[in-house]
């Protein structure tokens, strides 16, 4: 499959069942919703060292939060509902509440419920205050710029993480544009993340190490400065890999980023030295979601 | 067609409405209804004896020339709606469970209490004790809305352990009284003793309030959790003066209470 000069290569993505949450975290401005989701978000690129995933989806007008401030929705994945609780709580804990003005909500109503305000409220020192407000009990926890206003619960739905595509062009320069575009196309897409810096990881890896300490090292077949060794699957004239790792609420939702990323990559074309769009698996074995690029975009 | 109870005669002494409700009265034919036995004034007299009935749809029920002799409409009721087109009597929507309650008139003592969920809208006044806990009980109101477009009688919320009571014109004396929690909110102004002996919940007023000396003064603040009420009130309390506060209308003063009793409850007054 080729579009627009780049070869669509004919494998799939392989990616995992997870756990996800969503928040809305609302604060006095919208600089000050994206200081606390940046500092909540941050550190969390890959649940091999994070603990989770997490990134923010969009921001939010003041029509759209649940007070009617400028707000930003952040969503969180992790591989098991304790490792998510436990993540939800010091992010929120340590990045939310300590943020200026900011509030936190719930993103997903239903589903399993995970402690928000629930668990946080005890800062309050007894100080703190329940309200039910049409049907939600909510927190007001005092706080030294007012009240920290926090809903009790968020619900939990089962996700899927580590949808991804790979982008090999022939120059890091181009390589990077192409992802900068799949990625602008991407962020409009509802119910995803794209966790790495910028949305882009180059350190892909594969499953394993010579050292015996480590679980997972560099995805040597597609470095290419290791072109000539046995199973490279770099072509000649490519010279940077990048992947783009996506995290979203359903199995359509990642498809959907997918098809938008690649089609934006790809409409830069063979002339802006994208060549082609690969996909990273384990062989088909460790995961229960596979993306195939073909049926990805369509055919 | 929604059930219609034509209120035929003034009745001859205080009656007992909790039998017509509508989980109740589900499934019943016109002549069924007409027989279900009343409590009237330490009698039995029959529905069809006060009532002429009409229609078929029990989940909505309309009681047609109210009277402040009819006691207990909607008492532990779990859904459906009941509209009185007059006065209702004590103990309206008491321990209701859920579903809606109107009244084009006035209610008496004892509205709403041990409510546990579900709307009940008064046009009229409502008396003494609304949402309040009944002598010897240890809680009164314990979920819900009530919303009161008149004024409310004297201990108003006494003994409320959740909710929401919004009255549109005045209170009486003692509203809020042992108050353990939930939401009252007047937008007329208060009588005297508010808040006497109120352990934690929050009573937000429009007008200053004639406070107990025990009262304590934490100044004046923007408080965020109003926004939230406002916009509750906004989407569920169409038409009322409560769905008309602004978005920005948080400022308000704070006063702390009753702290001869040890009591977290918060008075909150508009600035």
């Amino acid at each position: 499959m080729v579009i627009n000069g780049v070869e669509i290569e004919n494998t799939f993505a392989e990616a995992f069942g997870m756990r996800a949450t969503r928040v809305i975290i609302t604060a006095h401005s919208l600089a000050w919703a994206h200081h606390a989701a940046r500092a909540m978000t941050g550190f969390a690129t890959s649940v091999i060292a994070c603990g989770c995933e997490a990134g923010i989806e969009r921001s939010l007008e003041p029509n759209e939060s649940p007070d009617g401030r400028p707000g930003v929705s952040v969503l969180l994945f992790a591989m098991s509902t304790k490792e998510l609780t436990k993540q939800l709580e010091r992010r929120v804990g340590q990045c939310v509440l300590t943020a200026p003005s900011s509030a936190v909500f719930a993103g997903i109503e239903e589903g399993e419920k995970l402690p928000l305000g629930k668990s946080l409220r005890f800062f309050g020192d007894g100080h703190q205050i329940s309200k039910v407000i049409g049907g939600r009990r909510y927190w007001r926890v005092p706080v030294m710029d007012g009240e920290f206003i926090a809903q009790e619960t968020t619900g939990m739905v089962k996700a899927v993480g580590g949808g991804n595509f790979l982008v090999l062009a022939e120059s890091q320069a181009q390589a990077l544009a192409a992802c900068e575009a799949a990625i602008v196309a991407m962020r409009a897409v509802p119910n995803v993340i794209m966790p790495f810096p910028g949305g882009v990881v180059r350190s892909g890896s594969k499953v394993g190490s010579k050292y015996k300490a480590l679980g997972a090292s560099t995805n040597d077949a597609f470095c290419p400065t290791l072109r000539g060794n046995p199973g490279s699957q770099v072509p000649e004239g490519v010279e940077a890999v990048l992947e783009i790792v996506i995290d979203g609420l359903t199995a359509a939702d990642v498809a959907t980023a997918m098809h938008a990323g690649i089609q934006a990559a790809a409409a830069l074309g063979a002339a802006n030295g994208v060549r082609r769009i690969s996909a990273g698996n384990y062989g088909g074995k460790l995961g229960q979601f596979h993306f195939k690029l073909h049926e990805v975009m369509g055919q | 067609m929604t059930l219609v109870l034509t209120l035929k005669t003034q009745p001859p002494g205080r009656v007992d409405m909790s039998p017509l409700v509508p989980e109740r009265v589900a499934g019943l034919a016109v002549k069924a209804i007409t027989s279900v036995m009343l409590e009237c004034g330490g009698r039995r007299i029959s529905a069809g004896e006060l009532f002429s009935v009409s229609g078929d749809d029990c989940s909505r029920m309309v009681i047609e020339g109210g009277s402040e002799r009819l006691d207990r409409i909607g008492q532990d009721m779990k859904q459906g709606e009941i509209s009185v087109r007059g006065d209702a009597g004590a103990y309206l929507g008491r321990g209701m469970r859920g579903g809606t309650v109107t009244v084009a008139g006035s209610a008496g003592a004892y509205c709403a209490s041990g409510m546990k969920n579900g709307v009940i809208r008064i046009a009229g006044n409502a008396g003494d004790f609304l949402a309040a806990a009944l002598p010897g009980e240890h809680r009164g109101m314990q979920g819900g809305t009530v919303l009161v477009q008149g004024n409310a009688g004297d201990r108003l919320g006494d003994r409320m352990r959740r909710g929401v009571v919004l009255v549109e014109g005045r209170c009486g004396d003692y509203c809020a009284s042992r108050m353990g929690a939930g939401t009252i909110a007047v937008i007329g102004p208060a009588g005297s003793g508010l808040g006497f002996a109120m352990r934690r919940g929050s009573v937000i007023l429009d007008h200053p309030a004639d406070l107990p000396p025990t009262f304590a003064d934490f100044g004046t603040h923007d408080l965020g959790f109003l926004r939230l009420l406002h916009g509750a009130w906004r989407s569920s309390l169409p038409g009322s003066r409560f769905a008309a506060i602004g978005d920005d209308a948080v400022r308000v003063r704070r006063f702390i209470g009753d702290l001869a009793n040890g009591g977290k409850g918060e008075v909150l007054v508009r600035a």
